[in-house]
């Protein structure tokens, strides 16, 4: 235990992040295939975390604290796991939740594993011209204050889709690996830059 | 007639329905068939479906068809709408186009349909770069201003369109115009009101005023500043109402914009005088420095003050001259501030500490002297006033309304024309304000800071103690956290909150202070409280064996401990020396669970059972959601632990779990 390594108790590795700031993760999202048949009406009636009302959503929606996450599970036997902050334990959840479908009764297996969306946050720590980034930038770009306050920014390479806020403060989403988060911030970091300053 | 079915006489296919009876007959051999009102499909797969029951002979091709009677329906509605929104016929027909080429020509019903019209109707607006706000269309079709926004969002997609960048000026200026609360103003008024209103936004622009926020509410705000500039009497809630602003957040925007000015009248001599109740009265000589300001060359110096002391002390003591008639400018209740200006009069106007102030001007000796001359011809019309017999309070009534009478406004600047965001962004007038959400956040940062810097000194407190165990001394703080933990407000225990536990935790774990202060506290516990402390405990439990070092003993045990205080609130001092292992007394009294964290549960009932002695713990329903039959599991481990089960008057069920 004692030697297991602590993201974000380490120093920043400036070759990877050369702008000396690493994007927190959020949220992970994965889906899982359990590749088996479920009664959603007995696993909502056996498991005390689960939720169920078709009326509203075809899934049960099941929630464990350790790692703090939720789960859809739908009839299918496919399971979509969110709420996670990094890849393992996302994984790990996963796994705790078909061991839960395992011991209701059903023969569930745990197929196909994958990242579907990382979400990852940081702050720039200035403040950002949003009119000018989306006049120089408009092929990426979107910015409608009318509809929301920030800048919707559509990464081409890698493909990533990041909320640029006013504040400083950004939100990178659609990435299915953690490096793709890094890069993209990478990228658009002296984009950033340029437009820190009143110009 | 080959369609036909077959006769069921002669077996042709020549049946055909008679226009007046409607009866099926057969042509070639005259016999009536037998009655069947089943009519195929007809004009393909984009006809009507299902089976036609035909009442009656008439009707043969009189009645429209579906398709022509949607069309209809829809050009209706195009045209409904954009009467409403007062389109010109032009631009309805632009409107009825893109819905046209959008919906390859079929139109549509159905709710969706004036929600797409909305969007091409604003999508043509802002083509043309005209002020539609998605607001006012939203409000003219009943829908959703998101809904909406949506739809508006896959028009341009559809369509590829690249829309130019929405302009706030624009939309003051349409706003302006079609208020109502604004329709009674004569035209020159109302032109100089767009023109200072237009100054004014263009300046909330470069203050980051309008840069990610809804831009309904600063025009609305900027709309009653103008307005109580010009004394026209407008409200607040009136106009947003009426430019579909939300109200509270118009006057969230009045407030930093009134904010705004003020910071740039600190500049002014009577600057700290000026406060957010009196700017409006000084807002004319606030415009006429901002004014000079933009007019400056960003590259232009303004003169040396100390180079033109001599002038200096002329305009200062001019200044003092006016001091009766500068009472009206300033706030009535502001009289006795000043007294700063004799005193700068007593060190001879060119005093080090006079210097210095106005040195914070920037101005041009030029425009000070204008300002005051100003001043000066304001006096004279007070002064005619004065001599006319009126009474004290009418006369400065009189002088309040000065600023309406007197021309300020020039209308020279720059920024009273529509300017680019560089252009904008380029003009100096006389504050760089940052956007207040940045502002927040570094407040938030440094506040932040501070808990750490003190959450590090607790814990350095605790951890190292100034005498090793002694006693009374020990664990100070912690017993004084304690006793102050009356209050129950927020989870509040006197100066420390629940961010200050998550903090001293997140610390104990070796989390950088960086992360820290970023202030992403759900994530920071999840990767590194959580996994590893209840790894840690579970480790222990099933083992048997502690394998973590004391450093980490020591953050688990404290960071359970903050748990089950943050929840539980009553401790004594004997439960602290039991729940750090440095008393082998059980308390009398272990909180009740029904609150308490799991995990803190369960540690808590590994504490027990490390007690000497018997332990009871109540209400344990979370630790029983976090950890099925712990008692059984550690039965197993060899543990003397039980689980009792009261079932008392009110249907509670009350489990207790005796560990010993």
């Amino acid at each position: 235990m004692a030697e297991q390594v602590l993201e974000g108790s380490q120093p920043v590795d400036l070759s990877k992040h050369p702008s000396g700031i690493v994007p927190t993760l959020q949220n992970i999202v994965s889906t899982v295939n359990l590749d088996c048949k479920l009664d959603l009406k007995a696993i909502a009636l056996q498991a005390r975390n689960a939720e169920y009302n078709p009326k509203r959503f075809a899934a049960v929606i099941m929630r464990i604290r350790e790692p703090k996450t939720t789960a859809l599970i739908f009839a299918s036997g496919k399971m979509v796991c969110t709420g996670a902050k990094s890849e393992q334990q996302s994984k790990l959840a996963a796994r705790k939740y078909a061991r839960i479908i395992q011991k209701l009764g059903f023969p569930a297996k745990f197929k196909d594993f994958k990242i579907q969306n990382i979400v990852a946050s940081c702050d720039v720590k200035f403040p950002i011209r949003l009119e000018g980034l989306a006049t120089t930038h408009c092929a990426f770009s979107s910015y409608e204050p009318e509809i929301f306050p920030g800048l919707i920014y559509r990464m081409k390479q890698p493909k990533i889709v990041l909320l640029i806020f006013v504040s400083g403060k950004i939100v990178l989403t659609g990435a299915k690996v953690r490096d793709e988060t890094y890069m993209a911030f990478e990228n658009i970091y002296p984009v950033l830059a340029e437009f820190r300053k009143i110009r | 007639m080959e369609n036909s079915r077959a006769c069921k006489s002669c077996k042709k296919k020549t049946v055909i329905r008679d226009e007046i009876s409607g009866n099926c007959v057969c042509v070639s051999c005259g016999i009536e068939q037998e009655f069947d009102n089943f009519q195929a499909h007809y004009s393909g797969i984009d006809g009507p479906q299902g089976i036609f029951v035909r009442v009656g002979a008439s009707g043969g091709g009189g009645d429209y068809n579906y398709k022509e009677k949607k069309i209809y329906q829809a050009q209706k509605t195009i045209e409904d709408i954009a009467s409403k929104l007062g389109f010109s016929t032009a631009r309805s027909s632009e409107v009825k186009q893109m819905i046209e080429t959008i919906t390859e020509g079929e139109f549509g019903c159905g709710n969706w349909f004036p929600i797409l019209v909305g969007a091409c109707s604003y999508v043509v607006m802002r083509k043309n770069k005209r002020s539609l706000p998605i607001a006012e269309v939203a409000s003219t079709i009943g829908c959703d201003i998101y809904e909406l926004g949506r739809m508006i969002a896959r028009v341009v997609d559809f369509l590829d369109l690249n829309l130019p960048e929405f302009d706030i000026v624009t939309s003051f200026e349409w706003a302006i115009q079609s208020c109502p609360s604004f329709s009674g103003i004569s035209k020159e008024k109302l032109d100089r009101m767009v023109n200072q209103g237009r100054f004014l936004l263009q300046c909330a622009i470069k203050w980051f005023l309008t840069t990610g926020r809804k831009p309904l509410p600063v025009v609305a705000a900027v709309m009653v500043f103008v307005a109580e500039l010009n004394n026209v009497e407008v409200g607040i809630e009136i106009v947003s109402k009426e430019i579909h602003a939300v109200v509270a957040t118009s006057r969230r925007r009045h407030k930093e914009l009134q904010k705004g000015l003020v910071e740039v009248a600190q500049a002014l001599p009577w600057g700290k005088d000026v406060t957010v109740k009196n700017i409006v009265k000084n807002a004319p000589f606030v415009f006429q420095y901002m004014e000079m300001k933009s007019r400056l060359k960003p590259g232009e110096k303004t003169k040396n003050l100390e180079t033109v002391g001599f002038n200096l002390e002329d305009m200062v003591s001019g200044c003092l001259r006016k001091e009766v008639e500068f009472e009206y400018a300033t706030d009535n209740g502001k009289k006795d501030d000043d007294s700063q200006y004799f005193e700068v009069e007593d060190r001879n106007g060119i005093a080090s500490q006079s210097v210095d102030d106005l040195e914070k001007l920037k101005l041009s000796q030029d425009s000070l002297s204008r300002i005051y001359s100003q001043f000066s011809n304001g006096a004279a019309h007070v002064k005619s006033v004065r001599e006319s017999g009126k009474d004290h309070r009418r006369k400065r009534r009189r002088g309040s309304e000065l600023h309406a009478s007197t021309e300020w406004w020039t209308g020279k600047s720059d920024l009273c024309k529509k300017l680019s965001l560089e252009q904008i962004l380029e003009k100096n007038v006389g504050c760089n304000a940052l956007p207040p959400s940045f502002v927040s956040a570094v407040l938030k940062c440094k506040r932040r800071r501070e808990k750490i810097t003190s959450a590090k000194l607790r814990i350095n407190e605790i951890m190292r103690p100034p005498n090793t165990y002694s006693g009374d001394k020990e664990d100070l703080s912690l017993l004084k956290i304690l006793r102050a933990s009356k209050k129950r407000q927020g989870m509040k225990f006197g100066d420390i909150d629940w961010e200050d536990y998550i903090i001293e935790i997140l610390l104990l774990h070796q989390v950088k202070e960086e992360e820290i202060e970023k202030g992403h506290y759900n994530a920071l516990l999840d990767l590194h409280v959580f996994n590893y402390c209840l790894m840690s405990v579970n480790e222990s439990l099933i083992t048997g064996k502690c394998s973590f070092t004391a450093s980490e003993f020591w953050a688990n045990v404290l960071y359970c401990f903050y748990l089950c205080k943050a929840a539980a609130e009553v401790w004594s001092k004997n439960s602290l020396h039991w729940f750090l292992g440095k008393s082998k007394e059980v308390p009398c009294s272990v909180p009740t669970l029904q609150q308490l964290i799991y995990e803190a549960g369960a540690s808590l009932v590994l504490a027990g059972l490390a007690a000497e002695g018997m332990t009871e713990i109540n209400g344990i329903s979370h630790v029983d959601r976090g950890y099925e039959n712990l008692e059984i599991k550690l039965q197993f481990l060899g543990a003397d632990i039980k689980r009792l089960i009261h079932l008392p008057v009110g249907y509670d069920k009350k489990i207790t779990l005796r560990a010993s």
